[in-house]
């Protein structure tokens, strides 16, 4: 029987309460080798393997289905795969690294507070300005998903961002914004505001299963989400 | 150099696009992305094939023949007006059918004569459909986005509701959306009453002089794209706009409207008698669908296989009348699909109004109903 790899993020607060999760489940993680290894097992179960690797990895491996389990914020999981809800399934919230996706745009944009309000300036941006509304984003998907499909908004280029995304519509990169805050504070300081509507999605971290054949029969995959969901 | 997978009845197609006086194009396969993604936005990303050359630029692989065929157009700067075909490969990520396939069709560009040049497109589907497919039961269902917009006028909606209906004509969806909160009006929330209170008492002005000044302190001037005098004009656009109730009457007109279909032969009947009860004065729109009904009767279409359905168009903001598809009776497989595109052609950069009609063939679903026989 082949073993069961359960991705893990490899640094930061979120690794740390992880495992803190997964001790109080009675699935301590012990190192393999050193400390510092990148590869780990769980005390008491037989053929589980921890693999520990950045969050937005786990996304990718998730999809891909190298790994069985994985504990990674929603947003990448949901961002990084078409038809999510077929390729994996989400068996746990686990209460940390909540981060929400919004749509956020000036402060002073007085009279835009909700997407309805958006689609309107969207629809005539180009007649005035001579381009589409623009919007910074590492979230492509997501935000088509939420502009196109939810909200019937089609006109709008994204411009994709990295970092500090925040800051792109006082540096003139892009007009608005779709990106994650925990407490709104950043957006506060650059004079952004979010849209009543305008919550894409509350994230947090999950323990997230790949759908492969043989997890029905598989008695470690039940224990692990079973004694996951029991330490909550 | 002959291309070995080209449809087995392509030889045949290439003689009508002659005997129909097109001109034949061709344009790259690899193309700019640019104008793709502004044209249809960027839903149309995760359906288009996506590439960079080494300077960032983004490509994409042909999705389809209309924007090329019209850049085309820009650059050679030839004259209208002009017929022109095309028969290519274009390339989409589809749930069903192959990424790649064939498409051809026909752009007709600069006739002012919208009525007989939208007869003719629709002959021309038509026509050439009956070639390929002889003995084949084929219906045409008919849309017209000029007469929805003449409805939403007459009812004498505010300009900035009868965009928003407009805008999403062709999206049921979100138009239905709109009318429900057409039909309950929801008040402005969470202004500031001062504000409020500066647009109450007509001081426009003044609240763009107040937004200006916080735009400044907020260091967000230097690149705003949206200036103070337009966020204060919507605003004062949108405390109008929030207030506007349609009666119950309107709304039941403008969704029985939307609820219409029938054999395209009695549309003109149907609309008469809909604007007659409504008391709705719908004028040049259709006075346009009757002369092209006429010009469709003159040509010796068979009308009998034509429906108008009231609720069809396309939410894309360059199509501007005459929205049409071909199908093979009591199949749902589209073989021809085509429109007018008025503001194509000055969206892509002409400088001068182009009129543009034209319709693309589904070579890929043609071969597989000629399978069928």
């Amino acid at each position: 029987m082949s073993a069961v790899t359960i991705a893990l993020p490899s640094k930061g607060r979120i690794k740390e309460e992880t495992a803190e999760i997964f001790e109080r489940a009675g699935l301590a993680i012990s190192a393999v080798g050193n400390d510092r290894s990148y590869r780990g097992r769980i005390a008491g179960i037989e053929g589980v393997e921890i693999a520990y690797l950045s969050a937005s990895e786990i996304a990718r491996e998730l999809a891909n289905g190298t790994v069985d389990f994985g504990v990674t914020g929603e947003d990448l999981v949901r961002e990084g795969m078409a038809g999510v809800d077929r390729r994996v399934e989400f068996c746990a919230r686990l209460g940390f690294g909540h981060a929400d996706v919004v749509v956020a745009v000036p402060e002073i944009w007085l009279d835009v507070d909700t997407m309805a309000d958006l689609g309107d300036v969207a629809a005539d941006f180009r007649a005035r300005h001579g381009r589409r509304l623009a919007i910074a984003t590492k979230y492509w998907r997501l935000t088509q998903q939420f502009f196109s499909s939810l909200h019937g908004i089609q006109l709008y280029r994204i411009v994709e961002s990295l970092g500090a995304t925040e800051g792109a519509p006082a540096a003139g990169q892009a007009d608005i914004i779709v990106d994650i805050t925990s407490t709104g504070s950043t957006l506060r300081a650059n004079h952004l505001k979010v849209l009543s509507d305008g919550v894409i999605l509350k994230s947090e971290a999950c323990l997230v299963r790949a759908r492969k054949p043989g997890h029905d029969q598989d008695q470690r995959i039940a224990r692990i989400v079973e004694a996951v969901r029991a330490a909550l | 150099m002959p291309l070995i997978d080209m449809p087995d009845f392509s030889a045949d197609l290439l003689n009508e696009f002659a005997s129909r006086r097109t001109e034949r194009v061709n344009t790259p396969v690899i193309q700019p992305a640019e104008p793709f993604l502004d044209m249809a936005g960027e839903d149309l990303r995760r359906r288009i094939f996506l590439t960079e050359n080494e300077t960032g630029a983004s490509l994409c692989l042909r999705p389809e023949f209309t924007i090329p065929v019209c850049l085309r157009h820009i650059e050679t700067a030839t004259g209208t007006p002009k017929r022109y075909s095309y028969l290519g490969e274009v390339f989409r990520q589809r749930r069903e059918g192959a990424h790649e396939f064939y498409q051809a069709g026909i752009e007709d560009l600069g006739d002012k004569d919208i009525a007989s040049a939208d007869a003719r497109a629709i002959g021309d589907a038509t026509g050439i459909l009956k070639a390929l497919l002889p003995g084949r039961r084929l219906v045409l269902t008919l849309g017209d986005q000029a007469v929805f917009e003449a409805v939403v006028k007459a009812l004498g909606l505010p300009f900035g509701w009868q965009r928003r209906l407009i805008h999403a004509f062709g999206d049921m969806a979100h138009l239905e959306a709109l009318l429900d909160r057409l039909a309950r009006p929801q008040p402005v929330a969470g202004l500031d009453p001062q504000i409020t209170g500066m647009i109450a008492s007509g001081q426009e002005a003044e609240l763009a002089a107040r937004i200006d000044r916080t735009m400044q302190e907020t260091g967000y001037s230097t690149n705003a794209s949206r200036s103070p005098a337009e966020i204060a004009r919507r605003l004062k656009e949108k405390l109008e706009l929030a207030e506007t109730r349609l009666d119950g009457t309107a709304l039941l007109l403008l969704r029985e409207f939307l609820t219409l279909q029938l054999p395209l032969a009695d549309a003109p009947a149907a609309l008469a008698g809909f604007a007659d009860a409504a008391e709705l004065k719908l004028g040049p729109a259709i006075a346009l669908f009757d002369a092209r009904l006429a010009a469709l009767a003159n040509a010796g279409a068979d009308l009998s296989a034509m429906t108008y359905r009231a609720a069809f168009g396309r939410p894309l903001d360059y199509y501007t009348g005459l929205v049409f598809e071909v199908t093979e009776a009591g199949s749902a497989a589209v073989l021809a699909g085509g429109g007018r595109f008025d503001r194509l052609l000055t969206l892509l950069g002409a400088k001068e109004h182009i009129p543009a009609v034209g319709f693309s063939l589904w070579l890929d679903r043609i071969e597989a109903a000629r399978a069928k026989q």
